[in-house]
């Protein structure tokens, strides 16, 4: 599976300890310094810590989709790159708790779909084959022809491509768009679509984080809620970052019938590149309200070690499932030397 | 002071520039053997005015299972059409080799008549994907109607809405020229008294109106092929496949969590078994083995959904629904086949 980050065996490099090495050489600082910190730098970019990958038996798998950006398959046609990715929309059965299972709707067999990830001007060919039953679709946020649209049912046992340019860069989404679109929605057919820069934004440990509500009686409202499909999995499972290494979030709101929420981060401040459209932030926060389909890149680095809560201010959204903690991982002393020397 | 700062942060932004460029497209790294495909870039300039150059293609992403069989018929690989509605979805012709569907030279023998993009169904393939469409209509409506006399019109507005939802968009351009009046304002308007006021009188007249208008669009075809086991089969298969994953969707735990689900399967089967009613004498007739499996499997369907309002518990697991639907597909396709190499 390819990574968007190469993991070293040295200690992760944070903004603040750039500045220390800066600061260190500022001796030498010329040819020799900058060769020396570039040969530094070129094995370790960021780490991240070892996951407890633990996982509910069924399409939720919320430890191993914080990082799991699916490229899709490579190919040249005609001197341009193509992206091409499969997706699949099923049936399935996730457990909400220990008493309630719910029939999904799913992509690839998971919940959310898979995290699809091109960078701009690449062509981008999704093969999509509806398997769940009701008629279904993909439709991709972007800038792409009508015909592309994915608003046409594509009814069951049949597939269809939909193929555009990745334009413009940023935190984009797919969802299928049958109506009832809230109930095609929430029952799972949805998942981020990231669109890279032309220019890369800098190493971080990046993290998805797709916000969903579950209406499990078909009333309108919801039930439960969860961040990458499993309600509480966080709690119960902290995600580990590390002490001063940037972190990346991007986060989706796709909460149905509930028409807005936020984001909140406990004991920090983040950076916020709205929508993922621009590489200079646009403000600093520890809370942002996010309509239904908004999503944004949020960044920022713990201080201190410790275990920290993440979750929507409307706290009855957060104690019904939308909740969850990191769990920042100070650096151990060998690493420490390792690296200085 | 400053000033060396702001150098070494250049040099370090600079360095995290370079490394990250490298390491941010790492698929170049591992790409599948780079496939130059004139071909389906052609077919994606075609899309927009598809249908007038040369031959027929069929499209392997969506053609039914008697449309693949011409290239089971011409290669003579046994189960083929199978083989390629379950290699779905492709991305280009050249994929049935490449998922080893079928071989190179295979594919060299049938490559002009292959194609994955969106294609203008003619024939009978355009028949059987136009009734299956109204049969799944016929099928949310039949079970809305149940609950609507039962005095559920809550749960009967989904079945309601679906028709118009789902599935009225893949009929409607043919409409005009199968000479059917539009009917998609009735169905509408159906789901909105329903939604409103679903003791008003006119719900009952609606309600038959709409039924008359899916039934009449239906009528379209042609009593003759209506009657054909060849061309109902295939309709009714269509109609089982969406009740068999619909089923699956419904239940969790051995319990029906999901009665909209159930209640659309109950739909499609209750439809598809009214349908092989019509035809049973014949492919009795024609294949008494095939029609017997198709007869003893549909009982045993149809006890599936003892009512519209789901039971408790499950009466089978959706594995043993999808060997039921498997049995009476693979027999219809023995039924279906003949038929055709007699035509």
């Amino acid at each position: 599976m390819p990574n968007n980050f190469a993991l070293g065996n040295e200690k992760p490099w944070s903004r603040r300890q750039l500045l220390k090495l800066g600061l260190a050489g500022a001796g030498v600082i010329g040819a020799a310094g900058l060769w020396q910190m570039l040969n530094l730098q070129s094995k370790s970019i960021v780490k991240v810590p070892p996951l407890d990958m633990e996982a509910p038996d069924d399409g939720t798998n919320p430890m191993k989709m914080l990082r799991d950006f699916d490229y899709g398959t490579v190919k040249q046609e005609n001197g341009r790159t193509i992206r091409e990715f499969q997706l699949t929309a099923g049936t399935s059965i996730i457990k909400l708790n220990s008493a309630v299972s719910y029939n999904i709707w799913d992509l690839n067999g998971r919940i959310p779909g898979p995290t699809l990830r091109a960078k701009q001007g690449d062509r981008v060919r999704v093969l999509f084959l509806n398997k769940a039953g009701h008629s279904h679709s993909l439709h991709f946020h972007g800038v792409h022809p009508a015909e592309m649209d994915g608003v046409r049912p594509i009814s069951n046992g049949k597939a269809t491509i939909y193929e555009f340019d990745a334009e413009p860069y940023g935190v984009h989404l797919y969802h299928c768009h049958i109506e009832p679109v809230t109930r095609h929605i929430a029952k799972g057919l949805y998942g981020m679509f990231i669109i890279d820069p032309p220019t890369p934004r800098p190493p971080a440990d990046e993290i998805v984080l797709v916000m969903a509500g579950y209406d499990v009686n078909d009333d309108g409202h919801n039930d439960y809620y969860a961040f990458n499909g499993s309600p509480h999995h966080y709690m119960d499972h902290p995600i580990p970052i590390y002490q001063d290494q940037l972190i990346r979030l991007y986060v989706l709101n796709i909460i149905e019938y509930d028409p807005v929420v936020t984001f909140h981060l406990h004991a920090n401040f983040f950076d916020v590149y709205r929508y993922g459209m621009s590489m200079t932030p646009s403000e600093k926060a520890d809370v942002i309200t996010m309509g239904m389909a908004e999503r944004h890149i949020l960044e920022f680095a713990f201080r201190y070690p410790g275990k920290y809560m993440f979750h929507p201010h409307q706290d009855a959204i957060a104690e019904n499932g939308c909740m969850g903690q990191f769990e920042v991982v100070a650096q151990s002393k060998s690493q420490k030397t390792v690296n200085n020397s | 002071m400053r000033k060396i700062r702001y150098i070494c942060l250049t040099a370090a932004a600079a360095a995290i520039v370079t490394l990250s460029s490298c390491s941010s497209t790492p698929t170049a790294e591992n790409p599948s053997a780079p496939v130059i495909s004139p071909q389906a870039t052609e077919a994606v300039s075609e899309n927009s005015h598809s249908g007038h150059a040369g031959k027929e293609k069929i499209n392997i992403n969506s053609a039914i299972l008697s449309e693949l069989d011409k290239f089971e018929a011409k290669l003579g690989v046994p189960a083929l059409s199978n083989k390629i509605q379950a290699g779905r979805p492709y991305g280009s012709p050249e994929d049935l080799v490449t998922k080893k569907v079928i071989t190179q030279e295979q594919f060299d023998q049938i490559k002009d008549q292959v194609g994955v993009q969106e294609v203008v169904l003619t024939g009978e393939a355009k028949d059987v994907d136009y009734m299956s469409k109204l049969g799944l209509m016929k099928g949310h409506l039949l079970v809305a109607q149940e609950l609507l006399d039962q005095n559920q019109p809550k749960q009967a507005e989904p079945h309601i809405g679906h028709p118009v939802e789902e599935i009225y968009v893949d009929v409607e351009e043919q409409l005009n020229e199968r000479k059917v009046k539009e009917f998609k304002t009735t169905l509408v308007s159906l789901q909105d008294l329903v939604k409103s006021n679903s003791k008003d009188s006119k719900v009952k007249t609606n309600f038959a109106s709409s039924m008359q208008s899916v039934d009449g669009a239906i009528a379209a075809l042609p009593a003759e092929q209506r009657s054909k086991p060849g061309f109902v089969l295939q309709v009714i298969n269509e109609l089982l496949d969406s009740a068999n994953s619909e089923y699956g969707a419904a239940i969790a735990d051995g319990k029906i969590t999901a009665p909209i689900e159930y209640q659309d399967s109950r739909g499609f089967v209750v439809y598809a078994n009214d349908l092989y009613k019509g035809i049973s004498s014949q492919v009795a007739q024609a294949d008494p083995e095939a029609h017997k499996a198709i007869d003893s499997s549909f009982a045993e369907l149809i006890k599936v959904w003892p009512a519209a309002i789901p039971p408790a518990k499950a009466v089978k697991t959706p594995n043993d629904v999808t060997k039921l639907v498997k049995t009476i597909e693979e027999n219809s396709q023995k039924v279906v086949d003949k038929s055709n190499t007699k035509a």
